[in-house]
């Protein structure tokens, strides 16, 4: 990593440019701009940039109702970054857990008893009846809280009382003690391959016209679709770990599975994933402001470079409302996938030998 | 290779079948659809005259004219306190409805609950004239509160001031019925789920029954048949999308193949960066760069800003009409073919290198054959079979800068369609979409396979 701060230049200003945009969006609240993102300048509307006088200095114009398009841009930076580098997170984690569990346990490597099995089944359907559609439709009704309460007790009273049962049956059943194969890597397969019948974007767009428009949801959507890739990846890596001489031996020596995925695969894991994190944070934060531009899926209120720019279509010679904005948008992206090709080339060298 | 193909379509039937179901059951599962937000809200009716009420009626009556009334699966689970789970809408107004909901979620037994509403109903129209102030807000309160405790007392108050006597006879029904409900009543009943089964009488079953004769249903916003719709729009899709991925194909190939070779040298440090920086803005900002630079008075106006054409009174000649369409076509053609020509550019020219490292290829250059030659018929004919995975997986994104370009300038084809079907809540629509996106993407990859077969002998020999 050192080498490449010092031998690529490239590398250098587009991390160098990531740090500066990061520092600024944390500090971004306490910064002394001029004017509020949402805040309506009905006499300067659709002014054009370096144009300002000294009480109304736009200095990179306004929109068509008067926002300042600097203190947008900025704040827009915000909420891309807020949104995108968790939701990536989460959605790195959710395809680490899975493509890791798929590459290492197999068709056949994970085997459960029975009664486990059963009795993770029925608390995910009592999970789903007591502990969601139940209260959902309570709020619904304006019911009050003492009938949500009442269901989620019965949420958790339930498949203890379940446990209970099933243990107290256990020595006597046969059935319950028979061990079963729980297909893991099939599943995640079949997953994989039904997420990506049709094209992301697609899917987002039409998961996200199902819903009210929340930035929350939208995350939600996005976490739930994007997680394919990160799970494919690792998946292959794990496989190809498996493997591996050292893999091996750290299995010969009576490592147990958690040790295993914790101390050897994972270490070795990071890598790819971490270059797949920041070309996905690069294709999220297009995704982001594209949702935004077309106002889907975000509530309009929203601060983010796609509603700045959105603004265009209506005044196409407000040229202002796009250049600036989408060159902000566009280097961001750039930045990033320059981080990530320069990263990709010191993990393939490392992979290599 | 005929089997082949029939295997292929016959798998992707039961997969179409999938997706159509959970895209029909989740549009349906969630609440707010094109009606609500159309005809109850107070802001779309806002120069119509008609009050709260002509807008529920209108509600209903389109509901119950798309069908949306009927229970939307085979089987449903409900809470055992449910009433609208077992006969829906039996109430005279929405307020009876909600309250009827709520008690008998509250108390646990609809047919009281019920049985209640009735007698606050008739206790009303026994007020022969219309009451006076004093009794309407404790009609009010008898109407929309769901404690029985409350309900009581303003019943008892009422029986004790009223001074007609068939109000009264009609107050103390009430309060017999609330003393019913309050002996009858199991307050965690709503705990209990209860399963109903509703035979093919169903949304779901005649949606999927005239889905198989080829009817998709009618727009919840045109009122327009869904399959006319999706025809209309492909029709105006389909050339531009062949027209673009055509160039874009042609300009990779070629501009792979001169950076390949050796004196392409010069061209390739040159290219490869700018189509990286190309890669790096997103699609929609392009669309509009472009639109704010080439279609804009104010700069430079070589294109027409939106739409397919002018209406023009004489027929025109078919040469005429093609020189319209390409002059309207030329700007989100020339967006489509640079958001895809980076990735496809980088694919190709891999494969190309990979190709030219090969060990055929030094036997050809061995045997002196010219380097044009090596490349045409050795280099480009192996590198196929990648390009044609490149080809079939890139279909999505060719669809994605579809969508983009299409609302950007315009244009009325699949992209817009999905982008308004979106905004409006058009679940029909949408559905048809879907399906048509996933036809073409499962189409690809059927041809595909041919082309593997027709690209490789081998494979070919695999198939059978």
């Amino acid at each position: 990593m050192r080498r490449l701060w010092q031998q690529e230049a490239a590398f250098k200003g587009a991390a160098l440019y990531l740090m500066l945009l990061l520092v600024l969006v944390l500090l971004l609240p306490w910064l002394p701009l001029s004017y509020a993102p949402n805040q309506l300048d009905l006499a300067h509307t659709l002014q054009a940039p370096f144009e300002g006088t000294a009480t109304a200095a736009h200095w990179l114009g306004t929109d068509d109702l008067g926002r300042d398009v600097l203190s947008n841009i900025l704040y827009g930076a915000r909420t891309a970054f807020f949104i995108s580098v968790p939701v990536m997170a989460l959605s790195t984690l959710l395809g680490l857990v899975l493509g890791t569990s798929a590459g290492y346990f197999g068709a056949m490597g994970l085997r459960t008893s029975r009664k486990n099995l059963l009795l993770l089944v029925c608390t995910l359907l009592l999970l789903c009846y007591y502990g969601l559609y139940l209260p959902l439709q309570i709020q619904r009704l304006g019911l009050g809280v003492q009938m949500i309460f009442e269901s989620l007790s019965v949420c958790i009273v339930l498949p203890m009382l379940l446990y209970g049962i099933l243990k107290a049956l256990y020595p006597y059943t046969p059935f319950l003690r028979a061990s079963v194969a729980v297909p893991v890597d099939p599943a995640v397969l079949r997953l994989t391959e039904a997420l990506s019948t049709i094209p992301r974007f697609v899917l987002i767009l039409v998961l996200a016209s199902f819903l009210p428009p929340s930035v929350l949801l939208l995350s939600l959507i996005i976490v739930l679709t994007l997680w394919t890739g990160t799970a494919r990846l690792a998946r292959a890596e794990m496989m190809r770990i498996k493997q591996l001489p050292y893999f091996e031996a750290a299995q010969s020596i009576g490592l147990n599975g958690r040790q295993l995925i914790w101390r050897q695969a994972l270490p070795n894991l990071l890598g790819p994933v971490l270059v797949a994190f920041t070309f996905g944070l690069g294709g999220l934060l297009a995704l982001e402001s594209t949702l935004s531009f077309f106002n889907i899926g975000v509530p309009s209120t929203l601060v983010s470079w796609g509603r700045m720019i959105a603004k265009v279509r209506s005044n196409t010679s407000a040229w202002w409302l796009v250049v600036f904005p989408g060159a902000i948008l566009s280097l961001t992206i750039l930045a990033l996938y320059t981080c990530n090709h320069y990263l990709s080339k010191i993990f393939q060298e490392k992979s290599t030998g | 290779m005929g089997p082949y193909i029939l295997k292929r379509v016959l798998w992707a039937i039961p997969a179409l079948w999938g997706l159509a179901t959970a895209v029909f059951l989740l549009s349906r599962l969630l609440p707010g659809t094109f009606g609500t937000e159309q005809i109850l809200q107070r802001e779309g009716a806002y120069f119509s005259k008609g009050s709260e009420t002509d807008r529920k009626a209108a509600y209903r009556e389109y509901v119950a004219r798309t069908g949306q009334d009927l229970p939307l699966f085979y089987l449903s689970v409900n809470p055992k306190s449910q009433a609208s789970a077992i006969t829906p809408h039996l109430t005279s107004s929405d307020n009876a409805q909600e309250q009827l909901e709520k008690l008998s979620w509250r108390y646990g037994s609809p047919a009281h609950a019920q049985a209640y509403i009735a007698r606050v109903e008739a206790l009303e129209k026994s007020f022969e004239t219309s009451a006076d102030e004093l009794f309407r807000a404790k009609l009010a309160l008898l109407r929309t509160n769901d404690h029985i405790a409350p309900l009581q007392q303003t019943v008892k108050e009422i029986i004790a001031i009223a001074p007609q006597p068939q109000v009264r006879a009609a107050a103390a029904k009430v309060l017999t019925a609330l003393q019913n409900l309050k002996q009858q009543q199991q307050p965690l009943a709503f705990l209990l789920p209860q399963w109903t089964w509703h035979g093919t009488n169903n949304q779901y079953h005649q949606w999927l029954l005239r889905a198989l004769q080829g009817n998709l249903g009618e727009s919840y916003s045109s009122s327009r048949s869904v399959t006319a719709i999706l025809l209309e729009a492909i029709g105006n899709t389909w050339w531009l999308l062949l027209c673009s991925m055509l160039v874009t194909l042609v300009i990779a190939l070629e501009g792979s193949v001169m950076m390949a070779q050796k004196r392409g040298n010069l061209l390739r440090k040159f290219l490869l960066p700018l189509l990286f920086l190309l890669d790096s803005i997103p699609p929609f900002v392009l669309a509009l760069l472009l639109l704010v630079l080439l279609a804009n008075p104010d700069f430079l106006q070589l294109f027409p800003v939106y739409g397919m054409g002018y209406y023009m009174p004489q027929k025109l000649s078919l040469w005429q009409e093609l020189m319209q369409w390409s002059y309207y076509m030329a700007l989100p053609a020339l967006c489509l073919v640079l958001f895809n020509l980076p990735y496809l550019t980088s694919q190709v020219y891999n494969a190309i290198t990979a190709a030219m490292q090969a060990d055929y290829t030094r036997t050809a250059r061995a045997k002196g054959l010219s380097e044009a030659a090596i490349v045409r018929s050795h280099v480009l004919r192996n590198s196929l079979l990648p390009i044609i995975t490149i080809l079939s997986d890139f279909l999505p994104a060719l669809v994605t800068g579809t969508f983009i370009v299409e609302t950007i300038f315009a244009i009325p084809g699949i992209g817009r369609l999905l982008i308004e079907s979106v905004l409006s809540r058009d679940y029909p629509v949408l559905t048809g979409i879907v399906l048509v996106v996933a036809i073409f993407r499962i189409a690809s990859y059927i041809v595909a396979d041919v082309a593997y077969a027709w690209a490789d002998p081998r494979i070919k020999q695999k198939m059978r």
